[in-house]
């Protein structure tokens, strides 16, 4: 018996954001353009009243009906986000109730981006080793639309909503998570930022305040603010090592993996890591043209539709690494 | 690597006219030089130059003959 994933569902908000939207609005830049340099199409937004929560209980309803599982099974929730519905309580606390688990369970949130699921998928299987729960449900749930500009084309080109639900279980006969490496350099830590709003400073009037920076994105300090260039630089700099390292701690070959599952945060980048690590393009996954760059969310999306476009199949090794904001970034090899 | 090499590389990066750009080009002058392209030099310099390449020292780049120089 081993510690594996069990199930893996997600959701996507109605409604959404297409190039020709962003290009009316941007001028310099055509549709063509943004698709070319971002390999996105469009991304699903979250409509104002729609929060968080709701898109995690959609996550995990979905997981529910699409593989039966009962919520009275799970007996601990994982929430990533960076969007809770509030600072007080924990909005998985508040998806204990909604979703009917039970109360002998445990739940928390924890606060990371696109490291979040391995980060997540560690938790939950230390948690399973370390028996304190049998059945983890690990939910990803980010509604970044909420926190970006609309005018800011370098965040909103990229970013779309979503959420998505991974049952891991302790009794899997096939499917096993392997050993794990995690990296954090939080000098990288004003490279993706909102600067206001937290308790360091606070939301006022002055925080509001729009400006427009050297490339014509505006934004104020209740934003997103990503610098594009620094974030490109750590990426380059610190994957190519995680995925050494993770094939090392494994006792791995490259040749050994099957599929390569990263981060999916645009295609240009995305395309360029598979060139300096020389990853066969078959064995590369990669799927965010209509979805775009759903933080957390991008790997367990990845997954779900490598699953259902047969790219990923039973006793495949597959090799996750996340990266992002904090900066923070981990990676692992499962069993599938 | 010579520098008619070099510009090469810059001018397809940036989708411009094979011996449109010049040493002496300002960056501000070339209609394709924006926030993408930022992004699409650090990859080239660092694929072809094996280099680091910062965002505060792109900032300083004025002219393409900056560029040149910083890759060696």
């Amino acid at each position: 018996m081993g510690i594996g994933i069990a199930a893996i569902s997600y959701y996507l908000p109605e409604k959404t954001l297409t190039n020709d939207d962003l290009a009316a609005l941007y001028g310099d830049w055509t549709a063509e353009k943004i698709f070319n340099k971002t390999g996105i199409c469009r991304r699903h937004i979250a409509d104002d009243e729609e929060c968080t929560s709701n898109l995690a209980e959609k996550a995990a309803l979905n997981l529910f009906n699409e593989y039966g599982v009962k919520p009275e099974t799970i007996d601990f929730i994982l929430l990533a986000t960076q969007s809770p519905d509030y600072f007080l309580p924990t909005t998985a606390c508040i998806l204990q109730d909604r979703l009917r688990i039970p109360r002998n369970s445990g739940a928390l949130d924890f606060n990371l981006g696109c490291s979040a699921y391995v980060y997540g998928l560690a938790l939950a299987k230390s948690l399973i080793d370390g028996d304190m729960a049998n059945n983890v449900l690990l939910i990803t749930s980010e509604i970044y639309s909420k926190h970006i500009h609309p005018m800011d084309k370098s965040t909103r080109t990229i970013f779309g909503d979503g959420a998505s639900a991974t049952l891991i279980k302790g009794d899997q006969n096939e499917s096993k998570i392997g050993k794990f490496i995690f990296g954090t350099d939080g000098s990288g830590a004003s490279h993706l930022i909102i600067p206001a709003g937290g308790m360091k400073i606070r939301s006022s009037m002055e925080t509001k305040i729009e400006e427009m920076d050297e490339n014509g994105a505006i934004r104020s300090k209740d934003n997103i603010y990503m610098n594009g260039p620094e974030i490109f630089n750590f990426t380059i700099s610190v994957v190519p090592k995680a995925v050494n390292d993770v094939l090392a701690k494994n006792e791995l070959d490259i040749e050994d993996i099957d599929l390569f599952v990263f981060h999916q945060a645009n295609k240009y980048m995305l395309d360029y890591l598979r060139k300096k690590i020389k990853i066969p393009e078959d064995k590369y996954y990669i799927n965010l043209k209509d979805i775009g760059n759903t933080v957390s969310s991008s790997i367990p999306i990845a997954l779900k539709m490598a699953l259902c476009e047969g790219k990923l199949k039973k006793g495949d090794n597959v090799m996750l690494v996340g990266f992002g904001v904090g900066l923070s970034w981990a990676a692992t090899v499962i069993k599938w | 690597m010579l520098n008619k090499e070099k510009l090469a590389l810059i001018e397809e990066m940036l989708d411009e006219e094979e011996g449109s750009l010049k040493g002496e080009t300002r960056l501000d002058e070339i209609e394709s030089w924006d926030s993408m392209a930022v992004i699409s030099l650090i990859a080239l310099v660092d694929e072809h130059f094996g280099k680091p390449l910062s965002a505060s020292q792109i900032k300083k780049f004025k002219t393409i003959q900056d560029i040149l120089d910083y890759m060696g």
